[in-house]
């Protein structure tokens, strides 16, 4: 990541809370719109993006909370957008994260495991769960958990986007 | 009740409002549905279920038109309103009809996703 000069990222080191993850998507939103020039993949890896900050929110151990994106040089069909989502956690939070991370990895269907998490959490009052699945079906991008250490996560998410054909 | 709020909520970066009249609900939801508003959409769609059993409404307007985002816990408010709309007597049903607004192309995935749920009661239309 980050070898290809042509490649655009940004990166943002910061401490989250709810009212940054609004004004983080929203800066996000326009830099894919800017470097992928699709609405509609833009629109999934802004939403994407915003799942991936509110969780970081919830699951940080500090606040302190590392967001790296890169999208692969506009030469390259389809563009590769990863998304890196780097806190500290508690051991309780790292393994939620991981139940759903692998949960997503098992499913044949993303969308039809995320289906099947809205039935089971809908009525539940305590927090969704449904972020991650969220991000791989509605978001179409396959994510991978990484711990380094004793506590630092990463949370990496990938995709597509098929700017050629969208345009 | 005839034209009469039903409640509505605000704050920086969300609102929300429902109305009632000849026996149409509808709901008005705009701005940025996050982490912030999870408790006060939950409380809204609680009173408008209420409301909408109360006075045997039958249809439901959900305009999203102007709804620049919601997130994964403001969803599950919404799966969990037809949930308990999918549990209530078929005769005291009501239908949901989603207004999504095309250039918001989330929505379209997101209204995809909850109409899979419960085909028999929601629809989907796109207006900007």
């Amino acid at each position: 990541m980050g070898a290809l000069p042509a490649n655009a990222y940004v990166e943002l080191n910061f401490r989250p809370n709810v009212q940054l993850v609004s004004v983080v998507r929203r800066f996000v939103s326009e830099f894919y719109q800017r470097t992928l020039g699709d609405p509609d993949g833009s629109s999934r890896v802004a939403l994407a993006t915003h799942e991936l900050l509110e969780n970081a929110v919830k699951y940080s151990k500090d606040g302190e909370t590392t967001i790296r994106i890169e999208v692969s040089s506009a030469s390259a069909t389809p563009r590769i957008v990863t998304i890196l989502l780097r806190n500290r956690a508690e051991d309780s939070h790292i393994a939620a994260i991981r139940e759903i991370v692998d949960g997503v990895a098992a499913a044949k269907d993303a969308f039809a495991y995320y289906q099947q998490l809205l039935i089971a959490k809908a009525k539940r009052r305590e927090g969704s769960g449904l972020g991650l699945a969220r991000i791989c079906a509605e978001g179409e991008m396959k994510i991978a958990l990484e711990v380094q250490g004793e506590d630092t996560v990463e949370l990496l998410a990938t995709t597509e986007v098929n700017v050629e054909a969208a345009a | 009740m005839t034209d009469t709020n039903v409640i509505a909520v605000r704050s920086d970066d969300f609102h929300a409002e429902a109305t009632h009249q000849n026996g149409v609900m509808t709901l008005r939801i705009a701005g940025v549905a996050d982490y912030a508003a999870v408790d006060s959409l939950e409380k809204l769609l609680d009173d408008v279920h209420d409301e909408c059993v109360r006075a045997n409404v039958k249809q439901t307007a959900v305009d999203l038109r102007k709804l620049e985002f919601m997130n994964s816990s403001c969803f599950k408010c919404l799966v969990s309103w037809i949930t308990i709309l999918q549990e209530l007597p078929a005769a005291s049903q009501y239908k949901v009809m989603f207004v999504s607004n095309p250039q918001m192309h989330w929505q379209k995935r997101s209204l995809h996703s909850l109409r899979c749920f419960a085909e028999d009661l929601i629809t989907v239309s796109e207006t900007t």
